[in-house]
Parts: structure tokens; C-alpha cells; sequence
């Protein structure tokens, strides 16, 4: 039965491979990434550029939350490395073949968490001992470095689990702009305060950014990166200009909000998106395919 | 005509009536010291004055943001209060000058919607007013961007729509132009020429002397606090004494006009050209 399951899930990724790889032809003919009017650099940057230019743009915040709550769910009450695999595979289907991300910027972005996994999963699978023990172990002078097949294997389940859970919250957040995560998060009635900080801080670190460039620019140009001991003060002097230009603009802030008849509550339109059939049949075919693999490898 | 036209906005309903409004930041420096100023219905006003002259102050005094201790404040009549000071922000709107420290949300129309939603609007309604205002400044298309994403131009068009979806009466713009180019400079007047054509009351404050001869109806001029000078452009454009105080320069129309009066080039009718036209129509 583990067999079976095993192929399946290769040839799942084999095909998906070549399926992404595919699409990514087919769009560079037609590239239709241009509408915005430019894009930064940074990862922060990117991946908000990503939700918004994401073809699943259109689907329901909260019936992607709730589905890639569910699929992480999954990853963890389940613990078992086949169900994780199908998540991870699933997850990068939906962001890249359907959401239209290029492959090679999610491998990229898969990249972030699977170097904290290895450097954090290598405690896990290497132990040191004063005499060999283990299925395999390396002498370095005084100890030996060892380890063991059911640890690799335990290691294994672990980074699976692990970027099954962070592949379904990529999932997530590379198709959904801030704003509407922050308004299903109100949704669940989270508290006020917390909502509207998330809002005022996703708005304020895209100015923040912006005018700490401008500043750094005019330092650049009056030669103020030539060499280090001048970069040290100048970094310092944009940080303490950047925190008064903040003050100054938050008052500024302020009474343009109170012109507005801001009343200590910030109220916007959001967008009702519904859910089709089609959607629900969809998601609820790939929970019960998650729930037959690990019915069948159990 | 022109003295005509503005005998006819003198008998407009006065909207908002200003008495001896004083305000300061602080106890030293004075912002305004006793500004007097009538808004009539459907006026045009260019409010004019250096950097610092106050003009900044008195929209947000006549907003209610500021709240001043002395002086008065009437609108249609009442006076305005700390309990109504919510009417006065209802019907007086500011766009303010630069659009990025008006911007909040992280969408277009979300941001479009907080003003109406703080009128406390039923849904439908917001909604109805935000299409209007979206249409209205041609960013329909732009409804679901971040507005990180748009060029400065966009921003401004956002900014005004902010305004124009709550309906005020009197809508202030605070140097729109500054920070645009030329085309989205021509874009802001088409669009003041079609409110002033729907009968809005627009008061703008501009350090272009040509904008404000060619657009204005009633030239007011802040000088350290207080308003030196309130009438029809050409009065206070040729003034010499506002002029000089209120570090302004004559409009390069004016000058031209004048110059070939003089030389006996164009016909002294006793009627100035406000814009290109209108001059070759002189000629």
C-alpha cells in the first residue's frame, strides 16, 4: 500500500513540475504581469507584489484561509510524511499553476524556511557520544558524531511536516493582499485595536521604506556611503531623521484623518467575495484525498 | 460682465461665515491673528500668501480639526461648536497637499470608502458614492490596487476622490499642484472646471499667480496671519502694495495685456483676457 502511495505522489510532482514549467512558457509569450507601475526590491516587497499580481486574487480571502488552515491542520494532527508530501505538493500546485507565480520565485521563496529547517533539523539528527553508536557515525578525535536510520527518517517526517505547514500559509499569503487578510482577521473578531494597528503598520512600512530611500539617495549623492566610518553616521543620521519625520507625519496623519471624520474607529468598504461550487467541491476533494492517504499509510 | 457676475455671487447664501478667528500652535508665534472671510455659495476662491503665511491653519481651522478659542465660526448661519464640529468636517473638505499623508487604507477603494462609511452610511450607500467618486476621477480601473503601487498623479486623483465621495459643500484643495506634472496639472484644472461647472464651492491655495488670474473669481491674500487683500483677481493683482507684502508677482498675462495697451497694439475696452483665448480674441 505504502507503494502505492509513494508513486503516486512522485508521479504528482512530476507531473506538476512539467505542468508549471509549461505555463511559464505559455506566459512569457503573453507576459501580463505589467500592469503595476513598478515594483521594489525585497523579499517583503515581492511577496506583496506577488499577492496582488496572483490570479487567485479573485477567490474569497476567507475560503483561502479557512482552506489552508484546514490543509496545515492536516499536516500536523496527521503526522505522516505521505500527507505532508501531498500538502506540500497540493499547496505549490495551487500558488503556481493556478495562482500563475513563476516557479523559480516560489523555489526561491520556499528557500527562506528550508534553511531555518535544515540548520534546525540537524540538532535533531545528529547526536555526540564518547564511544560509536548509531547506524552511521564519524570519529572526530575525543567524540563521534552519530546518527541513526529511524532518526533520519524522524528528521525527515519533521522538515515534511514543517514545509507542509509553511507551503499551505505561503499558499495563503501569496494570493491574498495584507488588507484582506488583515479583514478576514477582523472577521474572526479579533480584537479592534490589533486590527487597525495591522492596517496603520502595512500602510506605514511602504512610506517608511520610501522615504528612507529618498533620504539615503541624497546621502549617497553628497557622497555620504564613500567609505565606512561615513556610512556608520550617516545610517545614524537617517535613523534619527527617519524617527522626526515619522512624528511630523503622524501628525500630518492625524488631521487628515480628523478632516475626514475619523472618530477613533477606521471603518472601510470591504469586498464580498463569494464562493463557487466549484471552489467548495474542490476543496473538499483535496481534504478527502489528504484523509485517504493517511487512511491507506497508516 | 465679470463685475456683473460677481454682483450676482454677492447675493449667493452665504455658506460659511468667519469672525476674528485667532489661533496659535503655541503660546509665542500667533498662526492667524483675526481673520475675517464670508464663502459664498458656487464661488471660485485662489487663497493666496507665502509659506507660513497661515493658509494652512485657517483650512484647518475652518474644517474643525483646529479649534480655536477665539473667534467665531458660522455655518449657514449656526454657529459652530465642539459639539457640531462634525458638520463643519461633513461639509468642508480638504484635499490635503501631499496625498501620501492623506492615504490610509491599503486599497484604492477602501480608501475612497473611509469617509463615507464615517458618515455612518448604509452599506449601499457607500458603496453608490464610491463608484461616483471613482468614475468620477477616472480610477475605476484602479479600484483594487495598493496605492503604493501608483504614480504620484494616481495618488492625487485618489486623494480628491477621497474628497468627493463625502459630498461636502466646500471643498479646499491645498496646493494641488505642487508636486504634479504638466499634464496632471491640466487633468486637476479640467476636473476644478467641472466642479465650478456643477455649481461646487472650490477654494484653493496656490503660489501660481498665472493659475489663479486665468481661474479664480475672488483672489484672497494671506500676509502674516491676516488676509490683506479680498477681491476679484485683477483688483488685487493690480495692487501694488498686496503685491510687494505678500511677496506675489503680476501675472505674466496681465503684464503682457498691459504692455500692448500701452503700445496701442490691442483695443482698450477696459476688459482683461483671463487666459490664451480670450487674449487672441483681443487682439
Amino acid at each position: 500500500m505504502e507503494r502505492i502511495v509513494q508513486i503516486l505522489l512522485i508521479t504528482a510532482a512530476v507531473l506538476m513540475i512539467i505542468q508549471g514549467f509549461l505555463h511559464r512558457r505559455k506566459h512569457e509569450k503573453d507576459h501580463s504581469h505589467s500592469s503595476f507601475g513598478h515594483k521594489h526590491d525585497g523579499s517583503v516587497f515581492s511577496i506583496d507584489f506577488y499577492a496582488y499580481a496572483s490570479r487567485l486574487r479573485t477567490w474569497s480571502p476567507k475560503y483561502k484561509a479557512v482552506f489552508s488552515m484546514v490543509c496545515l491542520l492536516c499536516c500536523i494532527i496527521c503526522d505522516n510524511i505521505y500527507v505532508s508530501c501531498a500538502v506540500i505538493l497540493l499547496m505549490a500546485y495551487i500558488t503556481v499553476v493556478m495562482g500563475g507565480l513563476p516557479f523559480r520565485r516560489y523555489l526561491s521563496l520556499m528557500t527562506i524556511p528550508l534553511v531555518f529547517l535544515f540548520f534546525g533539523c540537524v540538532a535533531i539528527a545528529i547526536g555526540f557520544s564518547g564511544s560509536p553508536s548509531g547506524d552511521f557515525n564519524l570519529h572526530l578525535g575525543f567524540f563521534y558524531v552519530y546518527t541513526s536510520k529511524e532518526s533520519l527518517w524522524e528528521t525527515l517526517e519533521l522538515i515534511t511536516k514543517a514545509l507542509g505547514a509553511v507551503s499551505s500559509m505561503y499558499m495563503l499569503t501569496l494570493s491574498t493582499p495584507a488588507s484582506e487578510i488583515i479583514a478576514v482577521l477582523r472577521g474572526i473578531h479579533m480584537p479592534k485595536l490589533l486590527v487597525e494597528l495591522m492596517n496603520m503598520i502595512y500602510r506605514y512600512i511602504f512610506l517608511l521604506m520610501d522615504t528612507q530611500c529618498r533620504m539615503k539617495n541624497a546621502a549617497v549623492s553628497r557622497l555620504g556611503y564613500c567609505d565606512f566610518k561615513t556610512s556608520c553616521v550617516s545610517f545614524g543620521q537617517i535613523a534619527s531623521n527617519l524617527l522626526v519625520v515619522s512624528l511630523k507625519k503622524g501628525n500630518a496623519y492625524y488631521h487628515a484623518l480628523e478632516a475626514r471624520c475619523y472618530d477613533g474607529e477606521l471603518r472601510f468598504l470591504e469586498e464580498e467575495k463569494t464562493v463557487s461550487a466549484m471552489q467548495t467541491a474542490g476543496a473538499l476533494l483535496s481534504v478527502s484525498l489528504l484523509l485517504c492517504i493517511w487512511r491507506l499509510t497508516v | 460682465m465679470a463685475v456683473n457676475r460677481l454682483i450676482e455671487k454677492m447675493e449667493q447664501e452665504v455658506i460659511l461665515q468667519v469672525r476674528d478667528l485667532q489661533y496659535a500652535y503655541s503660546d509665542e508665534k500667533m498662526a492667524l491673528k483675526g481673520v475675517d472671510l464670508d464663502i459664498r455659495q458656487g464661488e471660485r476662491i485662489a487663497v493666496m500668501g507665502s509659506n507660513g503665511a497661515g493658509k494652512s491653519t485657517f483650512f484647518l481651522n475652518i474644517n474643525g480639526v483646529l479649534q480655536s478659542e477665539h473667534g467665531e465660526i458660522f455655518y449657514r448661519g449656526q454657529k459652530m461648536t465642539k459639539k457640531t464640529m462634525n458638520d463643519l468636517r461633513k461639509n468642508v473638505g480638504i484635499v490635503f497637499q501631499d496625498a501620501d499623508s492623506q492615504i490610509i487604507a491599503s486599497t484604492v477603494q477602501s480608501e475612497v470608502s473611509f469617509g463615507p462609511m464615517n458618515l455612518k452610511l448604509s452599506r449601499n450607500d457607500v458603496r453608490d458614492r464610491v463608484d461616483e467618486a471613482l468614475s468620477y476621477m477616472n480610477l475605476t480601473d484602479f479600484r483594487h490596487r495598493p496605492p503604493h503601487y501608483l504614480s504620484g498623479g494616481e495618488k492625487k486623483r485618489v486623494s480628491i476622490a477621497d474628497i468627493i465621495a463625502m459630498h461636502p459643500e466646500i471643498i479646499i484643495f491645498d496646493e494641488p499642484t505642487a508636486a504634479l506634472d504638466p499634464v496632471n496639472a491640466d487633468m486637476l484644472e479640467e476636473v476644478l472646471e467641472k466642479m465650478a461647472q456643477e455649481g461646487k464651492t472650490i477654494m484653493i491655495s496656490t503660489h501660481d499667480v498665472d493659475f489663479a488670474y486665468r481661474w479664480a473669481e475672488r483672489v484672497v491674500v494671506f500676509c502674516d496671519g491676516k488676509i490683506i487683500a479680498d477681491d476679484a483677481p485683477l483688483a488685487v493683482f493690480s495692487n501694488e502694495t498686496v503685491i510687494r507684502q505678500a511677496n506675489l508677482k503680476r501675472p505674466m498675462m496681465l503684464d503682457i495685456f498691459e504692455t500692448m495697451r500701452e503700445k496701442g497694439l490691442v483695443k482698450d475696452d477696459r476688459s482683461y483676457p483671463k487666459n490664451v483665448e480670450e487674449f487672441k480674441y483681443c487682439i
